[in-house]
């Protein structure tokens, strides 16, 4: 269990009520206990960048990232530039978060690298089968209650 | 013939006239004749009463004399023969009344006293006085009233005349018609005649003559002058056949120098190059016909260097030039002057184009010379140009509208499907939760108002990602493929029925030809028509869906046909439009969109979409796929 303890999923969306959906979907599937919650995309670059606020954050990862396309200041479109961008941290799966199937987002995001996409609301079936898919079993190991 | 009214014809005036004449002449002596006889009728009348009262009075002379009024009466008596008599009467000579006489009962009413002698005319009646004497004594006088009767003779004399006249004018009317006939027949016959000859231009006819007085001469002359006409209307004839033979030749000949002149002109125009000749100094020297025509210069004009004249003075600098550099070095050169045309009166661009003549020793013997008039060529190009230029400004200015407006449309469908998804999202998480958390908490009527905000929730996604996925299509380019029809319907039926939970619809699939298509598009046809034809046919006993095709000459139609609900081909048009549903949610649930979806992409690929039904008797859905793909 204790490696499981490091799982870190960053969740950035600005829409508080939006997050709130998200993250209790994944606490129930047992997720919860690691994710951050980041309002926009400069400060998801902080986080991932350790830098302002996340300046000597513990923790290794992110391992996942949850992302929201339409956000102030820096946008998903951005932040996906700028991580798949960067060969130290282009390892990270980020699967982008969409309010509908506008192909003209999920286009452009995978073009920049983005692993996968899901519609919201987040839907959990679908966020384990995109993650099973992309071999990251931790997470569908993980959706299994224990 | 003559036709007219009596009065107008010859024959009537002198029927009228003789008429007239005799009326006249009758008139006057009848009325001459009357007053004579009036007066006569008088005169006698008064003269024969004034006897009468002397006889009476001789009579009654005695019967005076011896106071004997009874013999007075007995002579008063005798009067009884006299009708016209209306009553006598005789005075003494004193004036005492002595006899009276009526030969009515009435007592005819006498002065009571004598008048004078004499006669007086009353009204219709004479009344007369006169004088008895005797040996010179006056012895009484007598009255006598006679009635006069003047009307009743005038009257039988007015009639006697009426008859006459009348008799006479039946007798002038008679004799004047026998007259008149040797009059107006001749007269009747030379009408006639002229009216042939007017009507059938024959001058051979004659008029008959039938009496040698005016009549007969004006016949004769009458004849003579259309024998004379004849003379000339032939003489006319004939000039005017060869003045129509001269007209006609002339016609022709006109004819022909026009045809010359168009040819010349067009030949003029059509060639326009001219082609010259200079001697080596670029004199002309030799004829230039080419050159006159065009430039309208006479020999005299162009001899020697005259030609440059013809030039615009503009390009007189150039032209100078370029001619002293060419004769310093003989090489062949082309210039776009303008020239003076003569024909249009203008100075039109044209090309002039020289080459040196060598001879053997590689000197210059003469130029020779064209010129080509590209005026035209030049302001078509230059129209041209224009008319490209402007085409391709409103191109791209529509193009850029065209930008605008789906940028526009792109950035709207795009904050539909952010923004307005937000809150529903919220809605839906959280009546979610609220479920999820509280639901002991709810009663049943809570609860049952809180699934109704969910499952509207969701409607609204649905419609939201319907209506975004209609407005994707009208951008979305046709990726064309030729597709296995059969293969697609059978893996869309087996999708699809698969997530019906209660549908276990019997599906027959017909020959399916294949098609060039979109196939993610075209698999959303199929799957929409196939969806509701399992969904309208789900609450039969035995819900049936076929699926077929019909090869035509130039399209494949393809149909799916249910046994289900069906529905009113009223609302045929209905059925393609946009959140058009003909059907209650609550039995068939649907967003509305599918068809309209379908007929757009059916739309796109260049075929058509339509359907028939009636209620209850289930629906068929076709739609075609042209073979020969368009271009979009």
């Amino acid at each position: 269990m204790n490696e499981y303890e490091h799982v870190e999923i960053l969740l950035v969306d600005d829409s508080a009520l939006d997050a709130e959906l998200a993250i209790r979907g994944l606490k129930e599937h047992n997720l919860a206990n690691d994710v951050v919650w980041v309002k926009d995309g400069e400060q998801a670059l902080d986080y991932v960048y350790r830098r302002g606020q996340f300046e000597g954050r513990s923790g290794v990862g992110p391992r996942l990232i949850l992302l929201d396309l339409k956000m102030p200041k820096v946008d998903g479109i951005e932040v996906t530039r700028v991580i798949k961008g960067d060969p130290q941290m282009r390892h990270i799966p980020i699967v982008i978060m969409t309010s509908s199937k506008e192909e003209r987002d999920i286009s452009e995001s995978y073009s920049l690298g983005a692993n996968s996409y899901i519609v919201k609301p987040v839907d959990f079936e679908a966020l384990a089968n995109v993650a099973s898919q992309a071999g990251y079993y931790w997470l569908a190991i993980n959706r299994v209650p224990g | 013939m003559i036709v007219g009214r009596p009065g107008n014809t010859i024959r009537g005036k002198l029927l009228f006239v003789v008429l007239v004449a005799t009326s006249l002449a009758l008139l006057i002596s009848g009325a001459a004749m009357a007053i004579y006889e009036l007066r006569d009728f008088r005169e006698t009348w008064v003269n024969d009463l004034t006897a009468q009262a002397d006889v009476i009075g001789l009579a009654a002379a005695p019967a005076l004399q011896f106071q004997d009024p009874d013999a007075a009466y007995e002579y008063l008596g005798l009067l009884k023969a006299k009708p016209n008599i209306t009553g006598a009467v005789i005075y003494e000579a004193n004036g005492a009344l002595f006899a009276s006489y009526s030969p009515s009962e009435h007592e005819v009413a006498f002065p009571s006293l004598p008048d004078v002698d004499g006669h007086q005319v009353r009204e219709d009646e004479l009344i007369l006085f006169k004088r008895i004497v005797a040996n010179d004594e006056i012895l009484g006088t007598v009255g006598l009233r006679a009635s006069y009767n003047l009307t009743g003779r005038l009257l039988d004399y007015l009639g006697i005349l009426g008859s006459i006249m009348a008799l006479s004018l039946i007798g002038a009317a008679l004799i004047s018609r026998r007259l008149q006939r040797t009059i107006t027949e001749p007269i009747a016959e030379v009408t006639f005649v002229a009216r042939q000859v007017m009507e059938q231009r024959d001058f051979s006819l004659r008029a008959a003559k039938t009496s040698n007085d005016e009549i007969g001469l004006l016949v004769d002359a009458f004849n003579d002058m259309l024998n004379e006409i004849g003379r000339r209307a032939k003489v006319l004839e004939r000039s005017n056949e060869a003045l129509e033979q001269q007209v006609r030749e002339r016609e022709r000949a006109e004819a022909a120098r026009a045809a010359g002149e168009r040819r010349n002109r067009t030949l003029v125009t059509a060639i326009t190059q001219v082609v010259w000749v200079a001697n080596r100094r670029g004199h002309f020297v030799e004829e230039q016909s080419g050159w006159s025509q065009y430039t309208g210069q006479t020999r005299d004009d162009y001899r020697d260097l005259g030609w440059r004249g013809a030039f615009d003075p503009a390009a007189q600098n150039e032209l100078e030039l370029t001619w002293a550099r060419a004769l310093n070095e003989p090489e062949a050169f082309e210039l776009e002057l303008k020239l003076w045309h003569a024909a249009s009166g203008a100075y039109r661009l044209v090309s002039v184009r020289a080459v040196p003549v060598l001879s053997l020793e590689d000197a210059v013997d003469e130029w020779i010379g064209a010129v080509t008039d590209i005026e035209d060529q030049r302001r078509n190009e230059e129209a041209l140009r224009t008319l490209n230029a402007e085409l391709e400004d409103r191109v791209s200015a529509r193009t850029a509208q065209l930008q605008d407006a789906n940028k526009e449309l792109e950035s709207f469908s795009y904050s539909v499907s952010h923004d307005l998804r937000s809150p529903l999202r919220a809605i839906n998480g959280f009546a979610n939760l609220l479920w999820e958390d509280h639901k002991d908490k709810l009663d049943d009527e809570a609860q049952r108002k809180l699934s109704i905000i969910r499952g509207q929730a969701d409607r609204m996604g649905m419609l939201i990602d319907d209506l975004l996925a209609f407005s994707r299509l009208g951008r979305k380019s046709i990726n064309r493929t030729h597709l296995d029809m059969a293969e697609l319907v059978a893996n869309t039926f087996e999708r699809l029925n698969g997530s019906h939970e209660s549908s276990n619809a019997e599906f027959r699939v017909g020959k399916l030809p294949g098609a060039t298509g979109d196939r993610s598009l075209l698999e959303q046809v199929w799957s929409n028509l196939l969806s509701n034809a399992i969904k309208f046919s789900s609450r039969e006993d035995h819900p049936l869906v076929e699926v077929g095709g019909i090869v035509e000459e130039s399209e494949n139609v393809y149909y799916v046909r249910d046994n289900g609900a069906g529905f009113d081909p009223r609302y045929q048009e209905k059925l393609f439009g946009v959140f058009q549903r003909l059907h209650d949610e609550s039995e068939y649930p649907g967003t509305g969109v599918g068809l309209a979806l379908v007929h757009r992409i059916i739309t796109r690929h260049g075929g058509r979409v339509w359907a028939d039904s009636r209620p209850g008797d289930g629906a068929t859905f076709h739609f075609s796929l042209p073979k020969d793909v368009p271009h979009e």
